[in-house]
C-alpha cells in the first residue's frame, strides 16, 4: 500500500532506541491498521519490532476482553471503540497513560492532548479523571449529498412545481423524507436530464444489525433527551423517540430494496456508486468520494449537517458520534513505554498523514487536523478540502456520543435490536422503544443498579466537561 | 544393592507382585486417556452446570454470585429473545434438515445408478461440505447480493426484468430461507454420502429378490431400500439435527441474526451472551438447556433406531 507522503508539519523525534522489544498491535482489520504499514520504517529505528494482529470489526471487544479476563498479555498496544473506555479502564485492564505523557522531551512523549477536540478527549480518551486513551479516529456523521443534482436546473424546477418550495439539502428529518421520495425514480425514467438504466433512490440508510440504532439516535437525540435520567431511568421510550423511529422507518421507502442489509460498506458504495442521492454516513467517507479509483461521484458530492428537528421556532441537529477509535497501552504489556510511544507514534507524530489519506477510514480528531486542508490531497483543491473540513467541524459541534459506560454492549444490542425489529416492521416504533426500556432496567438491575447510577453519573460529568449537555 | 541382569530380569516374580502388576498396567495405561478426557470434557461440563446457578457479569468486575436458578428461570420465563432463538433454530432443524434428507436420498438413488462416473460426481458434490462455514457464508453473501449479486442477475434475465433487485436477507418474510438454503447447500451432500453408503451396503440378492417377485421400482424403494436404509437416515438426520444447533457462522456471516431478529439462531443468541455481553452464567444455562435438549432428542433418535434394527432383525 502507498503511504502518504510525510509531512513534517508535526515535530516529533524519535525515543532512545530500545533493546529490539516487540509490540503487538491489535485492531479492526483492514484499513485502520494501515497507518503501522505505511510507517513501518520508523519504529526499528526506535528499536521496536511490530507484530499486527487483526481482527474483525465486529469481534474486537469480544476478542480484546477475552484475552484482558485470561489475562494472557497477548496485546501492548489496543486499538478499540471509545464505548468500551469505561469497561476496560475500570476492570484495570488499561494503563494510565499521564505519567507517560509528562516524559521528557516533549517532541519524544507529548501527544498534546490540549489539542484533541473535547468530545473526544473527555469522552474517547478519559475514565474517572485518567487518560487511559489516545484518539485516533474521531467519528461523527455527516450528511453527504449529490450536489449535481440539488443544483439542477430541471430538478429544482421540478421540486417547486410539486412541493412549492426551493430544493435544498435537508435541514430536517420531514425534508429528509420529502426530498427522499421526490429523488426515488425507476429505471428508464429521467433523473437531471438523464434517462436512469437502473432504479434511484432518494436515500439510505445503515439499516442492518449492528449499528441501525446510531442511525435511530441521529433522529431522536435532537430532541434533548438522554439515554437515561439520573436513576438510570430509559428515556428511550419519549414521544420524541418514537417519532424519530417512525421517521426512520419511513425512511425505508425511500431506499433501495436491500436496504435493511446496508451497513458501512453497503451504504457507501450505494452513494458512491450512484444509487442514491443522500446519505448520512462517517466522515471518512467523503475523502473516498473524493477518489477516482473508489467513486463514480468525484466532483459531484457535498456535505451538510446533519438533518434536525424544528423546535422551538431553530432546528436543532444531533450528530451520533458511532464507533470512532482510540489506542491505549495494555496493562498487562511487558513493554509498557515502548508500547506508549507506538499508540502515541499513531495517535499524533503520524496522525495528519493519517487522518488525510483516503487509504484509511481515520477521522479527523484534533485541531492541526482543521487547520491544514492542503494535506487532504484526495479533493480536486485546496478549497474543496476546506470546505470539508469546515462541514466535519459543524457536525462535531452537533456530535452526540455512545453510551459509553460498562455494559454498553448490551444497552446498545437491546435498542439495536429493536430498532432493526421496528425497520422490518416486526414491532411498532412505540413497541419497540418500550421494549429496550424495559430490557435496558433488566439491564442494569442484573449489572447493579446503584454501581450502574454512580457510572453514568460519571459519564454525565465528562459528558458536560465536553460540552455535550449542560 | 542386589542388581540384576541378563536372564534374571525376566525370573519368575513373588505372586503378591504379579498380581499388584497385574491390576496395575492397565490402569497406568489407560490413565492418560482418562485425565484428558476429565480436562477436555468433565471438568468443562462440571464447570459450565456450575456456572448456570451463578451470576457472572464480566463487564462489571463483580464476583460470581450464587442465584440458584434464576438463569434457567429467565430463559424460560422472562426471554422471548431466548425462545425466538429456539424456535428459529427449530424450524432449520426441522424443515432445514427435512429437506437435506429428501434431496440428500434422491441424489444418492441418482448416484448409485451411475456406473464409473460416480466417485467422480460424488466428489463434485461434496465440495460445499469441505467449504468452511464461514466461508460459505461469505459466499452467498455475494450471490444474494440485490444490486451484484448472481442470483438476481439470473433472475432478472430469465424473468426479462419482472423479478429485479429483490432482497434476499432484508426481507423479513424470507431471510431464515435465505439462511436455511445456504445451510441445504453445503450440508445436503453429507446425507447424500450418508444414505448412498447405505445404498450401497443393500445386499443385492435382497434387491435381485424383489425383482423376481416383480416388484415396480416404486414398491422396491418403498419396501426394501427404505426399511433397509433407515437406521442411517436416523443416523444421518441425528447428526445434522445436532449441527443445526450449533448454526453460527453462516448466520453471522448473512444476517448478523437479523433483518429484526429473524434469523437468530439460538447458537448465535448464546455466543451474543458469552462474547459480546459477558453474561457466562446465562450463557451456561443457555448452552445446559441446548445439551438437555439434543441429548432429549438423540435419545429419542437412538432408541428409535434401535426398534428399526430390532424389527429388521425379526
Amino acid at each position: 500500500m502507498q503511504a502518504p507522503r510525510e509531512l513534517h508539519v508535526i515535530k516529533w523525534d524519535f525515543p532512545p532506541k530500545f533493546g529490539n522489544v516487540t509490540v503487538n498491535v491489535v485492531g479492526d482489520a483492514g484499513h485502520n491498521l494501515a497507518p503501522y504499514e505505511f510507517w513501518k520504517d520508523h519504529f526499528p529505528k526506535a528499536g521496536i519490532t511490530i507484530k499486527i494482529i487483526e481482527v474483525p470489526f465486529e469481534g474486537v471487544y469480544e476478542k480484546e476482553k477475552t484475552e484482558f479476563v485470561a489475562g494472557s498479555g497477548a496485546f501492548d498496544v489496543v486499538t478499540f471503540y471509545p464505548a468500551y473506555v469505561g469497561d476496560f479502564a475500570s476492570n484495570g485492564y488499561l494503563e494510565p497513560l499521564d505519567e507517560y505523557m509528562k516524559k521528557q522531551p516533549d517532541s519524544v512523549w507529548n501527544p498534546h492532548q490540549e489539542d484533541v477536540l473535547p468530545p473526544f478527549r473527555e469522552l474517547y480518551n478519559k475514565w474517572a479523571g485518567k487518560t487511559y486513551a489516545l484518539t485516533i479516529d474521531g467519528d461523527a456523521h455527516l450528511l453527504i449529498y449529490r450536489k449535481d443534482l440539488f443544483t439542477n436546473a430541471a430538478e429544482k424546477a421540478a421540486f417547486k412545481a410539486k412541493y412549492g418550495k426551493e430544493l435544498m439539502p435537508p435541514e430536517t428529518w420531514e425534508d429528509w423524507l420529502q426530498i427522499g421520495a421526490f429523488f426515488t425514480r425507476k429505471k428508464g425514467e429521467k433523473l437531471a436530464g438523464q434517462t436512469l438504466e437502473r432504479d434511484f433512490y432518494g436515500s439510505a440508510e445503515f439499516a442492518k444489525r449492528g449499528f441501525s440504532f446510531a442511525w435511530f439516535v441521529d433522529r431522536w437525540a435532537a430532541s434533548g433527551d438522554l439515554y437515561f435520567d439520573e436513576n438510570m431511568k430509559p428515556q428511550i421510550n419519549s414521544p420524541a423517540a418514537v417519532k424519530a423511529l417512525q421517521n426512520f422507518v419511513d425512511s425505508l421507502k425511500n431506499a433501495p430494496p436491500d436496504v435493511r442489509g446496508y451497513g458501512y460498506d453497503e451504504l457507501r458504495d450505494a452513494l458512491l456508486k450512484g444509487s442514491v442521492a443522500m446519505v448520512v454516513q462517517w466522515t471518512d467517507v467523503p475523502k473516498k468520494g473524493a477518489n477516482p479509483a473508489e467513486s463514480q461521484v468525484v466532483g459531484k458530492l457535498d456535505y451538510g449537517r446533519v438533518p434536525g428537528w424544528r423546535i422551538g421556532g431553530k432546528v436543532v441537529h444531533r450528530a451520533m458520534m458511532p464507533v470512532g477509535r482510540v489506542v491505549a497501552v495494555a496493562s498487562s504489556s511487558k513493554n509498557k513505554l515502548a508500547a506508549y510511544w507506538v499508540a502515541k507514534h499513531i495517535a499524533y507524530d503520524m496522525s495528519l498523514e493519517d487522518v488525510s489519506t483516503a487509504f484509511t477510514g481515520l477521522d479527523v480528531n484534533r485541531g492541526v487536523h482543521f487547520s491544514h486542508p492542503e494535506a487532504y490531497v484526495d479533493f480536486k483543491s485546496k478549497a474543496e478540502a476546506a470546505a470539508y473540513l469546515d462541514r466535519v467541524k459543524e457536525a462535531l459541534g452537533d456530535g452526540y456520543p455512545e453510551i459509553f459506560i460498562p455494559g454498553a454492549a448490551q444497552y446498545e444490542d437491546a435498542l439495536d435490536l429493536h430498532v432493526n425489529k421496528a425497520l422490518a416492521g416486526q414491532e411498532t416504533p412505540k413497541q419497540a422503544l418500550d421494549a429496550v426500556a424495559q430490557e435496558w432496567n433488566a439491564i442494569t438491575d442484573r449489572l447493579g443498579r446503584q454501581k450502574q447510577i454512580d457510572l453514568w453519573h460519571q459519564a454525565l460529568m465528562s459528558y458536560k466537561v465536553a460540552g455535550l449537555i449542560k | 544393592m542386589e542388581t540384576k541382569v541378563g536372564r534374571d530380569v525376566l525370573a519368575p516374580q513373588p505372586a503378591r507382585l504379579v498380581a499388584r502388576g497385574f491390576r496395575l498396567t492397565p490402569v497406568l495405561m489407560v490413565l492418560p486417556a482418562v485425565v484428558v478426557l476429565l480436562a477436555i470434557t468433565v471438568f468443562p461440563l462440571v464447570f459450565t452446570l456450575r456456572l448456570t446457578v451463578m451470576s457472572w457479569e464480566l463487564t462489571t468486575g463483580f464476583p460470581p454470585q450464587f442465584v440458584r436458578l434464576q438463569n434457567f428461570a429467565r430463559a424460560f420465563f422472562q426471554d422471548p429473545r431466548f425462545w425466538n432463538a429456539m424456535m428459529n433454530t427449530g424450524i432449520l432443524a426441522v424443515v432445514g434438515v427435512g429437506l437435506q434428507t429428501l434431496i440428500g436420498m434422491g441424489l444418492a438413488l441418482e448416484l448409485h445408478q451411475l456406473g464409473r462416473l460416480r466417485t467422480f460426481v460424488l466428489s463434485l458434490l461434496l465440495i460445499p461440505v469441505m467449504i468452511a462455514p464461514v466461508i460459505a457464508g461469505f459466499q452467498f453473501r455475494m450471490i444474494y447480493n440485490d444490486q451484484f449479486g448472481p442470483l438476481n442477475y439470473l433472475l432478472d434475465r430469465f424473468t426479462g426484468g419482472r423479478f429485479h433487485g429483490y432482497a434476499w436477507l432484508a426481507d423479513p418474510r424470507v431471510a431464515l430461507g435465505a439462511v436455511m438454503f445456504t445451510d441445504v447447500w453445503q450440508w445436503t451432500p453429507f446425507m447424500t454420502l450418508v444414505v448412498l453408503a447405505g445404498l450401497q451396503a443393500i445386499p443385492a440378492e435382497l434387491l435381485e429378490a424383489a425383482e423376481v417377485d416383480g416388484a415396480t421400482g416404486p414398491q422396491t424403494l418403498r419396501r426394501v431400500m427404505l426399511p433397509l436404509l433407515l437406521p442411517v437416515i436416523v443416523i444421518g438426520v441425528l447428526v445434522r439435527f445436532m449441527d443445526t444447533f450449533k448454526l453460527f457462522d453462516i448466520v453471522y456471516q448473512l444476517t448478523a441474526g437479523g433483518p429484526g431478529n429473524v434469523t437468530e439462531t439460538i447458537a448465535y443468541y448464546t455466543y451474543l451472551e458469552g462474547f459480546k455481553f459477558f453474561s457466562l452464567g446465562y450463557t451456561s444455562a443457555l448452552a445446559f438447556i441446548q445439551l438437555v435438549v439434543i441429548t432429549v432428542v438423540a435419545q429419542v433418535f437412538l432408541r428409535y433406531q434401535k426398534r428399526v434394527r430390532a424389527g429388521m432383525a425379526t
